[in-house]
């Protein structure tokens, strides 16, 4: 991978053939996940992080949140979903992507990193993989490696935005 | 300075309708600390040390209070903050 960087308005970045396929197949489940029944919010710890509750403590005001806002949430992700796989090289190669494109991308490498991070358990103390051994590591890798894509896409974003003063 | 008149019964006459709410933002392990500055800045147009400010407040307090208004509004600021993955919460002002 080579990290996002803003280059003449664009937002810039290479991943190799084996990265594209490990995004695609993430993007896979999380749209088979975003599809889920919206009853499944209260049993799914990931659809729970992705649709958090309004209210802390108050149900209805929590009740009254989720059917104002849930459908429009996930048609938001959704729309974000698809326009990542439309920027995504499925072979590895080039990403270039306009400014639209990269808060698609932004919001949905942060989906990406709630559901793995939701169902590895992160932590403030968990640290990356020494070795991957099981599937576990290996889980853990993708998450990091996913951290790093979407840590240059925001430093990308925050030296364009400065770039445009 | 002490005020020359003090009016005693606003405070029960206002209705819970009058009180403000806020938009909560939580500390949660996965969100970047420059993600959630960038996402501040992007959604409530702070400025780059009060987006960070904030951003660092929920990171070591645990939580943040990020705008305050009608309760309409801050329902629309939570879920707009929720299309971003932050973990954000709405609730009448204590």
């Amino acid at each position: 991978m080579k990290p996002f960087r803003a280059r003449g308005g664009r937002l810039v970045a290479r991943l190799d053939r084996a990265e594209a396929g490990i995004v695609g197949l993430l993007l896979d489940q999380l749209e088979q996940l975003l599809a889920a029944d919206a009853t499944d919010v209260a049993d799914d710890p990931v659809l729970g992080r992705l649709f958090p509750a309004g209210h802390r403590s108050d149900r209805d005001i929590a009740e009254d949140y989720r059917g104002l806002t849930e459908e429009s949430l996930r048609s938001g992700k959704a729309d974000d979903l698809a326009m990542v796989r439309a920027t995504l090289p499925a072979d590895g190669g080039e990403v270039r992507l306009d400014t639209d494109q990269a808060g698609a991308w932004l919001r949905t490498s942060n989906d990406l990193r709630l559901a793995l991070g939701t169902r590895l358990d992160i932590g403030e103390d968990t640290e990356p993989p020494e070795e991957i051994v099981d599937e576990a590591d290996h889980q853990l890798a993708v998450y990091y490696w996913l951290t790093a894509v979407q840590g240059s896409l925001v430093d990308a974003l925050v030296a364009a935005r400065a770039g445009r003063r | 300075m002490a005020p020359t008149w003090t009016p005693e019964s606003t405070v029960e006459e206002r209705s819970d309708l009058d009180r403000p709410w806020v938009t909560i933002v939580w500390d949660d392990p996965v969100n970047l600390m420059t993600y959630v500055t960038f996402v501040l800045q992007e959604l409530f147009g702070y400025d780059e040390p009060t987006a960070t400010a904030l951003m660092l407040e929920v990171h070591h307090e645990g939580r943040a209070i990020v705008s305050s208004g009608p309760r309409e509004r801050m329902e629309h600021d939570t879920s707009r903050l929720h299309a971003y993955g932050l973990w954000a919460t709405y609730q009448m002002d204590s």
